[in-house]
C-alpha cells in the first residue's frame, strides 16, 4: 500500500497480491522520449514459499512531446463509483517548458488495465502531504492550504477554512469519511494565544465539527499521522477511536479524545499507520518511519511486539490467504535475480512466517532489551518483597515463640508452684533506675521551704491604675508580696460612694491575678541564652539553673491583680469616684491549714473614672516597648479579653516548634513586657490576641489563648492544620470555666425552689382548695365551742379526729399517679441539670 | 463517573482515581511493597501520556503531580535510578517552558536553575515537591554529602512547607477538582529534615568529629518528628557525649531517648557499656536486665498513619554508620553477660538463673535456626562449663556435675590422641583457616579437661575423695597430651616460665593443670596420702605459682609432715602473692574453687607465732 523508498518501484497490495508500478522512460520515435508506466502483480505461492508473477502490463503516458513522467503515490482506495476497492497511482509529468504540471490518477482495472480517473494541472509542484483517499480523493497542502479533487469535485478545490498544523484522515464505515483536523486560526486569536481549539473540516459537505472529539487540543500540533479505528455518530456526537503517531516517539490510543494508551515508539518520524488484523491473536498496529524502520505494537497490551530496519515497503493483506491479515516487509535492497520479489518477511508474528530473507531479517524477539531489564527488574523487586514478607513471618514467629515460651514457664512454675516473673514491658520500671536523683532534688525544695522564717508581712501596693477597655472599666493594682507568706485568694473590690452619701457599695467584679516576672530580674532570657552554649547541659542541670532564677526563689515577688466591671451602671449612678480595696488571704506558712488563714483587707487608694481617657493602645500600637504603660495596658486587656487554655497532645508526633510557627504568623509580635505572651493584631481580625504557648514535654503542651471567640476558633482551626495528624486540641479552661460554679449553684437553688413547689404543689392540689375553705369556714364557726356541754366536747372530740386524720393524710397523702409521675419527671430534669452544672465546676475546678 | 469534559480533567480525574485507590488499599493490606508494584507503573503510564505532549503551563501542574507520585512509588521500591531520571525529565520541561535554554548536565545546577525559573511561576510548590523527592533519594542512597552542599535550598524547602497556610494536614476528601498527592509532602519533608540530621549526625560522629554533630543532634531534638527518630537523636546526641568523654551527660541523653521512646533497646544498650566503662556494676545489671525484657518482648509494631508506610524512616535511614550505631547484640547475648555479670559479683543465685534460662533458650532455640550474632555467644561447651561453675559456686554440686556430664559425653570421641599446641603469638591471621581444625582439638581437649576439674570440685565439695582424685587425675591425664611448641623448637612440655599472655590456651593450660593438680593434692591430703599430697601440690604450684589454695595445703602438708620452718615459709609466700584480681579476666571455670575444704588463714597465722615464739626463745 506504501511506498517508503521512491526510489523507481512504487507497490501496493490490492486482493492479497503486491502490485509494483515503475516508470521507464522509451526512446520516442521522434527523436523524442515517452515514458511509460509499466506494472506487475505478484502473488504468494504458499508451497514455493515465494511470490510468483500473475499479470503484467504497461501504458504509455503523456503523447508525443511528454518529459520526466513520474509517480507520486500508489495506494488501493475504494472507488465510490464502482464501490470497489482499486489500485490506484498517481503521475505526474511536466509539459517541455511549461509553467504547469499535470497530474493524472490511473486505477487500475480488474481488467489489469490503467484507467484514468482524475486530471488536474496545477501552477506548481505538490510536495508535503499527498495523500490518496475514499473516493478517490486526492489531497495536499501547498503554502499551508488544504487542496483537494476527486471525480464527483470535478476540479481543485480549496478547503475554505484556515488551518494549521493539518492532519487528514479517513472515518471507516461513515457515509461523509474524509476529514481534515487542524488548529483553528480564525482571525480573532493573537499569534500569542493560539485558540487551544482543534477543528474538524468534513470534506464530503463542508461540514465544520469539534475536532477534539478526535484528537484533543495539545496533540494536534505533534500528530505525524492519524489512523481512525471507528468511528460512529450518536446523538449528533462523535463516538471514535484513534490511533496517532506523535512527534514525542508515541503512539497514543485515543478514544473521543481521550488517551486511553500510550506507547514510546523506537523510531523517530513516524509516517503512516495500519492495523493487522491476526484474527484470534488480536490486532497489531504497524507503524512506519522515515529511513526504513518499522514497528508493531500489540493492540490488547499496547507494548512493543517488534522493529525493523531498512525495510523498503510494507503491505497489510491476507497474502497467504488463510482468512486473517498477514504483513509483508520488503526489504530494501532488492536483487536483480529477475524474482518477482525477492527479501522479503510475510508475518503475522503469531503463527505464520514466511521469509525470504538473510536470517538477522527474521523476526526479532519480540521483547527488546530494555524489556529484559524491566522483567529482571520485576522479578528481583518481587523477590525482594517476598524476602521481607518472609523477614517478617519470622520475627512475628519468634514473637510467638517467645510468648508460647513464658506462657509455657509460667505454666510449669505454676505446676511446681514455683514463683515466676513475667515483666511487660509497661512494668520495666525505667523510673527506678535513675529518678532517684530528681527525688533528692525535690526533697531539697522542700527542705528550703520548710527553713524559710515565717514572717508575716502585708502585701505593698506599687501601683494603682484604671482605665476604660471596650464597655468595661479596668482596675489593677501591682502588688510586691514577700514570697514566705504566700498570699491567697486575693481579689480586688471596687467601692463607690453613691451620690452624695457617704456610705459605700461594692461594685460587682471579676478579679484576676497575674504573676509577673521579678523587678530584679529582666527576664530568664539571658540565663537560658548562656546555657545553649557549646553543649548543652542535661536537662537536670538545666532546670534547676532554670529555677533558680525564678523569681519565687526570690524573698519577694511581683503580683499584678486586675478587677472588670461593667462601665454602664456606674455611669448611670454618675458615679466618678472610687475606692479599690484588695482583699486577700494569707497564710501563716506554706503548710498551713484552711482553719489557720487569716483574711485580710487592703486599701489600694482612690480612682476617679474618666470615661473620655484614652483606651488602651500602647501595646497595640509597639508591643517591643518596655514601659510600665504598656504592662498596663497588656494587663488590661488580659483582663478584658475571654481566656480559653488549651491542652495540645500528639502521643506520637513531636510537636516541633509551636512557638515559632506563632511568631511566623501575620502580626504577631513578642510581648517585650512579658515575653512569655505573644500579640496577634493583624489588620484582618477585628479583636487583638494574646497567646501564651508553654511546652510541657516535646509531645505536649498547653496554649492559652486571651481572645475573643471567633479569632480564637479561627487560629485554633489554622493550628490545627499544622499540627501532626495524630494530635488533639482539648479545652482544659474557658471562660465558661469561671462561670460553671455561678451555674452550679443557680441550678442547685432551682433545684431546691422546684423540690419545695413541686411537693407543695402535690398536697395542696391534692386536699383541694374548697376543702380547705370549707373547713376554715368552719372552723370559724366554731370558734371557742363550749367545752364544757357534751356536744361541744363531741364536736371538739370530732374537730380532733378530724385533725388527727388529716395529719395522718399529709404523713402519707394520697396523690394522682399521672400528676406524681409529671412531677418526679419535673424533678428528676431539674436534678440532672444540677448533676450536670456540679460536674462542669468540679471538672473546672479541678483542671485549673 | 461522570465522563471527564477536557483532556486535563480526564488525566487530574485518573491520577485522583489511582491515589484513592493506593489509599484505599493500604487501609486493607498493611504489608509494603507489595501493591506499590502494579500502582508504579499506572502512575508511569499516566506520566507517559502526559509527558506525550509538549508542556503546556496548564498542564503543568498536573504533570508535575503525576511525576511525584510515579516517583513516589519507584522510590519506595528503590528504583532509584528510574525515579531520578523522572525527576530530570519533569525539571527539563519546566525549565523548558520556562525559560528556552539550559544546558545543565549536572543535577545540582539543573535544581537550582528550576528553582530560580520557578520562583515566579505558581508551579514552584510542585517543584518543591520534587526537590523533596530528590531529597528523599539522595538520603536513601547516602548521597549526605550531595545534601550537605544543597542544604540551604532544602531547609529553605522545609520553611516553605510549613508556613504555607495552605499546607494542610487533612486530606481534602473527594475534591476531583485538583490533582492529589500520594503523599504529604509537608509530612515528607519533615521526615527527611530529621532524618538527615540523623544520618549526617551519625556519619560525623563516626567520622569522629562528635561537637559538630551533637549540636546539630540537639537543633534536631526539638523538631516536630515522630518519637522513634526523636529517640535517635537523643540516642545519637549521648553516643557524642561519650565519645567527647562526658558518661554522666551521654547517660542523660540515653535516658531522654527512653523518656521519648521506650523501644529505643540501643539506647539501654548504649547505657549499659556506659556503666561498664564507669564500672558501675549494680547499675549494668540493671540496665542490662531491663534490656533483655525489652528485647524478649518485641515491640508490637505501631498503627501508621494512612498514607505515610511509603517511604518510611526506615528505608531514609539506611546509613551503615547509623546501624552500626543502633545495633543491639541479641536477647541470648545479653542473657549472657547478664548472667556472667552476676556470678563475679557476687549475686549467684541470680546468676544461676539466667544461665539456665540461657541454656534453656539456647535449646528451644538450636531446633530452629543459627543466628549469627556480633558479637557471637560463646560455644555451648564454654556456657555449659560457665553456667556449671555458677551452679558449684551457688552450691549445687549435683546439677553442676549433670552439665559437666553433658560436656565431656559429648567431646570423649572428638578428643585427639596428642595435640601440638603453637606459639599463638606468631600465628597470622591468614593461617587461622588452615587452623581451625586444630584450633578446634585443642579448644575440645581445654573443654573436656575443665569438665573433669568441674567434677573433681564437685566430688571435693562432696567430701568423696576418692571420685575427686579419680576426675583429678583424668584431667591430669588429658592435659599431660598436650606439648607445646615453640616456633623453631622441638614441642615440649609446657611450664610455667613459658606463660606470657593471658586468655592464650597455654595460659587455660596451665591453670587446668594447676588447679587440678591442687585439687588432687588436697583431696590426698583429706586421704591421708600426704607424700602424693605434697608432690601434686609442688607440682602445682610450679604450674600455677598464684594457686592459693595450692599453697595453703602445701604449707599444711609439710607441717603434717613435721617440716615446719617449711611449711610458715610456703604459707608466708602464699599470702604474700596473693592476687585474686588476676581472675577477673579469665572464664569462671578457671577460677580457684572457693567450695573446697579450706585452710583459716588465722589459724595458719597462730600456728606461725607458736612457731616463731618458741623459736626466738630456743634460740
Amino acid at each position: 500500500m506504501e511506498e517508503l523508498l521512491p526510489e523507481d518501484v512504487y507497490r501496493l497490495s490490492h486482493c492479497g497480491k503486491i502490485t509494483s508500478f515503475n516508470c521507464q522512460r522509451l526512446p520516442g520515435v521522434n527523436g523524442g522520449e515517452k515514458s511509460e508506466l509499466i506494472f506487475s502483480c505478484v502473488s504468494f505461492d504458499r508451497q514455493e514459499k515465494r511470490y510468483v508473477k500473475a499479470a503484467e502490463g504497461a501504458a504509455v503516458l503523456g503523447g508525443r512531446n511528454a518529459t520526466n513522467v513520474n509517480v507520486v503515490k500508489c495506494k488501493c482506495v475504494i472507488n465510490v463509483q464502482k464501490r470497489v476497492a482499486e489500485p490506484c497511482v498517481l503521475v505526474w509529468k511536466k509539459k517541455n517548458k511549461g509553467e504547469s504540471f499535470h497530474y493524472s490518477l490511473l486505477t487500475l482495472s480488474s481488467t489489469n488495465k490503467l484507467e484514468p480517473c482524475i486530471e488536474f494541472k496545477l501552477p506548481y509542484q505538490m510536495e508535503e502531504n499527498v495523500s490518496i483517499l475514499h473516493g478517490p480523493t486526492v489531497m495536499w497542502i501547498h503554502t499551508g492550504q488544504v487542496f483537494y479533487t476527486s471525480p464527483q469535485a470535478g476540479e481543485v478545490r480549496r478547503i475554505p477554512i484556515q488551518l494549521s498544523h493539518c492532519v487528514f484522515g479517513e472515518l471507516p464505515l461513515l457515509n461523509e469519511r474524509l476529514f481534515i483536523l487542524g488548529q483553528n486560526i480564525s482571525g480573532k486569536s493573537s499569534s500569542h494565544h493560539p485558540t487551544r481549539q482543534t477543528l474538524g473540516y468534513l470534506v464530503e459537505s463542508g461540514h465544520v465539527f469539534d475536532g477534539s472529539m478526535i484528537l484533543p487540543f495539545p496533540y494536534i500540533c505533534i500528530t505525524l499521522c492519524i489512523l481512525v479505528l471507528s468511528a460512529e455518530k450518536e446523538e449528533n456526537t462523535l463516538k471514535s477511536a484513534v490511533v496517532a503517531a506523535t512527534s514525542n516517539k508515541q503512539l497514543v490510543y485515543l478514544e473521543n479524545g481521550m488517551v486511553r494508551e500510550t506507547c514510546q515508539l523506537p523510531f523517530e518520524q513516524a509516517e503512516n499507520i495500519q492495523v493487522v488484523n491476526t484474527g484470534r491473536n488480536g490486532c497489531l498496529f504497524v507503524v512506519t518511519f522515515s529511513q526504513g524502520h518499522v514497528c508493531t505494537i500489540w493492540r490488547e497490551t499496547f507494548q512493543v511486539a517488534s522493529h525493523w530496519s531498512g525495510v523498503s515497503s510494507v503491505h497489510v493483506d491476507d497474502f497467504v490467504g488463510c482468512g486473517t491479515d498477514q504483513m509483508l516487509l520488503v526489504f530494501g535492497d532488492q536483487g536483480i535475480s529477475g524474482q518477482p520479489l525477492e527479501n522479503f518477511l510475510l508475518t503475522d508474528l503469531c503463527g505464520i512466517a514466511y521469509a525470504d530473507c538473510p536470517e538477522n531479517r527474521a523476526p526479532r524477539t519480540p521483547l527488546p532489551p530494555e524489556t529484559h531489564l524491566l522483567t529482571l527488574q520485576a522479578l528481583e523487586s518481587r523477590l525482594q518483597s517476598g524476602l521481607t514478607v518472609l523477614q517478617e513471618f519470622q520475627r512475628e514467629e519468634r514473637v510467638k515463640e517467645r510468648v508460647l515460651q513464658q506462657s509455657l514457664q509460667a505454666l510449669a512454675a505454676a505446676v511446681s508452684e514455683r514463683e515466676s516473673v513475667v515483666i511487660s514491658p509497661e512494668q520495666e520500671g525505667l523510673v527506678a533506675l535513675w529518678d532517684c536523683d530528681d527525688e533528692s532534688k525535690d526533697e531539697g525544695s522542700d527542705d528550703k521551704k520548710h527553713d524559710m522564717p515565717a514572717v508575716s508581712s502585708k502585701p505593698q501596693v506599687d501601683k494603682l491604675w484604671h482605665c476604660i477597655a471596650e464597655d468595661r472599666m479596668v482596675v489593677g493594682v501591682i502588688l510586691t508580696t514577700d514570697i514566705s507568706v504566700p498570699v491567697a485568694d486575693v481579689s480586688l473590690s471596687i467601692l463607690t460612694a453613691t451620690g452624695q452619701s457617704s456610705t459605700l457599695s461594692v461594685i460587682q467584679t471579676q478579679s484576676q491575678v497575674f504573676w509577673l516576672p521579678a523587678p530584679y530580674f529582666s527576664s530568664s532570657s539571658p540565663i537560658l541564652s548562656s546555657s545553649a552554649s557549646n553543649f548543652p547541659e542535661p536537662a537536670a542541670k538545666r532546670s534547676r539553673q532554670h529555677s533558680a532564677s525564678r523569681p519565687s526563689d526570690l524573698n519577694t515577688c511581683r503580683l499584678a491583680v486586675t478587677a472588670a466591671t461593667a462601665l454602664t451602671p456606674l455611669l448611670n449612678s454618675g458615679c466618678v469616684n472610687c475606692r479599690v480595696v484588695l482583699h486577700y488571704i494569707q497564710r501563716r506558712d506554706a503548710f498551713a491549714l484552711v482553719s489557720n488563714q487569716t483574711q485580710a483587707v487592703l486599701d489600694c487608694g482612690d480612682i476617679a473614672l474618666d470615661i473620655h481617657s484614652e483606651p488602651p493602645t500602647q501595646l497595640l500600637k509597639n508591643p517591643e516597648l518596655k514601659t510600665d504603660e504598656v504592662l498596663e495596658d497588656f494587663l488590661s486587656l488580659r483582663t478584658v479579653l475571654d481566656h480559653w487554655v488549651f491542652c495540645v497532645d500528639s502521643p506520637e508526633h513531636s510537636l516541633g516548634d509551636i512557638d515559632g510557627w506563632i511568631q511566623r504568623r501575620e502580626g504577631c509580635k513578642r510581648i517585650e513586657v512579658h515575653p512569655q505572651y505573644l500579640l496577634i493584631n493583624s489588620a484582618g481580625t477585628s479583636a487583638p490576641m494574646l497567646l501564651h504557648w508553654r511546652q510541657i514535654t516535646p509531645f505536649q503542651g498547653e496554649l492559652s489563648v486571651h481572645s475573643r471567640q471567633l479569632p480564637m476558633l479561627q487560629f485554633l482551626d489554622s493550628l490545627l492544620a499544622h499540627l501532626p495528624m495524630s494530635s488533639s486540641i482539648q479545652p482544659i479552661k474557658g471562660t465558661t470555666g469561671q462561670e460553671a460554679a455561678q451555674i452550679f449553684s443557680l441550678a442547685l437553688e432551682k433545684e431546691a425552689v422546684a423540690l419545695r413547689e413541686c411537693v407543695s404543689s402535690l398536697l395542696c392540689e391534692e386536699e383541694g382548695g374548697e376543702e380547705e375553705e370549707e373547713k376554715k369556714r368552719s372552723f370559724g364557726e366554731e370558734k371557742g365551742p363550749d367545752l364544757c356541754s357534751a356536744g361541744g366536747l363531741l364536736k371538739v372530740r370530732e374537730m380532733w379526729q378530724q385533725d388527727v386524720e388529716r395529719s395522718r393524710m399529709k404523713l402519707s397523702p394520697l396523690v394522682d399517679v399521672g400528676r406524681y409521675r409529671k412531677l418526679t419527671q419535673n424533678m428528676f430534669k431539674v436534678q440532672l441539670e444540677a448533676d450536670l452544672a456540679a460536674l462542669l465546676d468540679t471538672q473546672g475546678t479541678l483542671l485549673s | 463517573m461522570n465522563q471527564p469534559t477536557s483532556l486535563l480533567d480526564g488525566w487530574i480525574q485518573e491520577n485522583n482515581k489511582l491515589v484513592n485507590r493506593s489509599k484505599g488499599r493500604e487501609d486493607h493490606v498493611p504489608t509494603r511493597d507489595q501493591h506499590t508494584g502494579p500502582c508504579s507503573a499506572d502512575f508511569h503510564k499516566l506520566l507517559l501520556k502526559i509527558q506525550g505532549i509538549p508542556p503546556l503551563a496548564d498542564h503543568m501542574q498536573l504533570e508535575l503531580t503525576v511525576t511525584y507520585n510515579t516517583c513516589v512509588c519507584f522510590t519506595a521500591q528503590s528504583h532509584f535510578s528510574e525515579a531520578e531520571l523522572l525527576l530530570k525529565q519533569a525539571t527539563e520541561r519546566v525549565l523548558h517552558m520556562t525559560v528556552d535554554d539550559h544546558d545543565a548536565s549536572n543535577p545540582l545546577v539543573l535544581w537550582r536553575k528550576v528553582l530560580e525559573s520557578a520562583g515566579s511561576v505558581p508551579l514552584k510548590e510542585y517543584v518543591l515537591f520534587l526537590l523533596c523527592l530528590q531529597w528523599a533519594i539522595w538520603l536513601a542512597t547516602c548521597q549526605l554529602k550531595t545534601i550537605q552542599e544543597f542544604k540551604d535550598e532544602l531547609f529553605s524547602l522545609v520553611e516553605t512547607f510549613s508556613s504555607a497556610i495552605g499546607g494542610d494536614r487533612r486530606s481534602e476528601a473527594g475534591s476531583s477538582d485538583s490533582p492529589l498527592l500520594l503523599l504529604d509532602p509537608r509530612w515528607l519533608s519533615e521526615h527527611l529534615r530529621i532524618c538527615t540530621a540523623i544520618a549526617q549526625g551519625a556519619e560525623r560522629l563516626s567520622e569522629g568529629w562528635s561537637s559538630e554533630a551533637l549540636s546539630d543532634l540537639q537543633t534536631a531534638s526539638s523538631l516536630s518528628a515522630p518519637r522513634t527518630l526523636l529517640a535517635y537523636t537523643h540516642l545519637l546526641s549521648g553516643s557524642c557525649l561519650a565519645q567527647m568523654s562526658r558518661p554522666q551527660m551521654a547517660l542523660q541523653c540515653y535516658r531522654k531517648a527512653l523518656e521519648t521512646d521506650s523501644q529505643c533497646v540501643s539506647a539501654l544498650y548504649q547505657s549499659t557499656l556506659i556503666y561498664r566503662q564507669m564500672g558501675n556494676t549494680q547499675a549494668e545489671i540493671q540496665a542490662l536486665r531491663l534490656l533483655h525484657s525489652t528485647l524478649m518482648f518485641p515491640h508490637t509494631t505501631e498503627p501508621t498513619l494512612p498514607g505515610t508506610h511509603l517511604l518510611s524512616p526506615a528505608f531514609l535511614l539506611c546509613s551503615q554508620s547509623l546501624s552500626s550505631l543502633l545495633s543491639v547484640p541479641s536477647a541470648l547475648s545479653v542473657l549472657h553477660s547478664l548472667a556472667l555479670k552476676c556470678v563475679l559479683h557476687g549475686r549467684l543465685s541470680e546468676g544461676v538463673e539466667y544461665y539456665l534460662d540461657l541454656l534453656a533458650a539456647l535449646h528451644s532455640e538450636n531446633q530452629h535456626a543459627v543466628h549469627v550474632e556480633v558479637p557471637p555467644l560463646p560455644r555451648l561447651p564454654k556456657l555449659y562449663l560457665e553456667a556449671g561453675a555458677a551452679l558449684l559456686m551457688a552450691r549445687l554440686p549435683a546439677d553442676c556435675m549433670a552439665l559437666c556430664d553433658e560436656v565431656s559425653s559429648s567431646t570423649v570421641e572428638l578428643l585427639p590422641e596428642m595435640v601440638v599446641l603453637e606459639e599463638q603469638e606468631d600465628r597470622c591471621e591468614a593461617e587461622t583457616g588452615a587452623c581451625a581444625e586444630d584450633e578446634d582439638r585443642v579448644q575440645i581437649l581445654l573443654w573436656a579437661t575443665a569438665a573433669y576439674l568441674l567434677q573433681g570440685h564437685c566430688y571435693t565439695h562432696m567430701r568423696d575423695w576418692k571420685q575427686a582424685i579419680t576426675h583429678y587425675t583424668r584431667c591430669i591425664n588429658l592435659l599431660v597430651m598436650v606439648r607445646f611448641k615453640k616456633t623453631g623448637f622441638p614441642p615440649q612440655i609446657p611450664n610455667a616460665d613459658m606463660v606470657t599472655k593471658k586468655g592464650t590456651h597455654l595460659c587455660t593450660l596451665q591453670r587446668l593443670k594447676g588447679l587440678s593438680l591442687a585439687g588432687r593434692g588436697i583431696s590426698f591430703t583429706q586421704t591421708s596420702q600426704l607424700r602424693e599430697a605434697l608432690r601434686d601440690l609442688q607440682l602445682s604450684l610450679q604450674a600455677l605459682p598464684e594457686c592459693v589454695g595450692a599453697g595453703l595445703w602445701c604449707g599444711e602438708v609439710l607441717w603434717r609432715l613435721g617440716r615446719r620452718l617449711e611449711a610458715a615459709a610456703c604459707w608466708e609466700k602464699t599470702w604474700s602473692r596473693t592476687t585474686q584480681s588476676s581472675e577477673e579476666s579469665l572464664s569462671i571455670y578457671l577460677h580457684e574453687p572457693q567450695t573446697g575444704p579450706l585452710l583459716d588463714s588465722s589459724e595458719l597465722r597462730r600456728r606461725i607465732q607458736e612457731l616463731g615464739h618458741p623459736s626466738p626463745a630456743q634460740e
